[in-house]
């Protein structure tokens, strides 16, 4: 899994299975958990972010 | 989205950012293969494309980011119940803007008695698309990333 989702080449047999939108969670419907970790290898969690705002804005990215 | 978080911030409104896999690999930035080179990115990420807020990890595999539909480059907002009240497939600030200013309208009609149903809206929104700046920014990955992506689609 790991080596296949950190694909080495942009071609589409490599990127173009992960582009799932479509398959993405409904909007209005309680979302899955995740941990995740700051730069300083702190952990967190999805959730704990969330239940920090009213509302949070997530984009999801990399340096690429 | 750096200009967003600053200015929504003073309304309870929070920002993050997800580090994902690699979209165009290249030689400066190759692919992950480990979560400190995960880490080297997102700091590349924060230090030199200056992302403000708070970058946070997947684990390398990314369970989080397929979760919500692996796009290389897609925001969604949530409300502290951990519910997605808008997910867009590409990140763009004004969209991301226009649709805060409205969250926050429906939290002061609330406040103000006015009783709301939620209902689910599709719409096309449209973002700048500057082909020179994303060709630039792909050549800082290396050649090999600009080479792909030529190639992938047929330019």
């Amino acid at each position: 899994m790991t080596d296949f989702y950190n694909y080495d080449e942009f071609i589409p047999e490599k990127f173009e299975q992960w582009l799932r939108f479509d398959q993405s969670p409904a909007l209005g419907k309680k979302i899955e958990n995740f941990s995740l970790w700051d730069l300083d290898g702190n952990k967190t969690s999805l959730v704990d972010i969330l239940d920090q705002s009213q509302f949070t804005v997530v984009e999801f990215g990399s340096f690429t | 989205m750096n200009k967003i978080a600053d200015d929504f911030s003073s309304e309870n409104i929070g920002s993050f950012f997800i580090y994902t896999n690699e979209a165009h690999p290249g030689e400066n930035y190759p692919h992950l293969t480990s979560i400190g080179q995960k880490v080297t990115h997102a700091k590349a990420l924060r230090d030199i494309l200056g992302v403000k807020r708070p970058i946070l990890l997947d684990v390398l595999d990314g369970p989080c980011h397929r979760y919500f539909g692996s796009m290389p480059n897609m925001t969604w907002i949530f409300n502290r119940s951990g519910i997605p009240v808008y997910k867009s497939d590409w990140t763009d600030a004004n969209s991301v803007r226009n649709s805060l200013e409205y969250l926050l309208d429906v939290v002061k009609r609330r406040k103000a008695g006015v009783r709301l149903a939620p209902f689910t809206v599709e719409r096309l929104d449209y973002r700048e698309s500057d082909r020179v700046a994303f060709y630039k920014r792909l050549a800082e990955n290396g050649p090999k990333a600009v080479e792909e992506f030529r190639k992938a689609f047929g330019e």
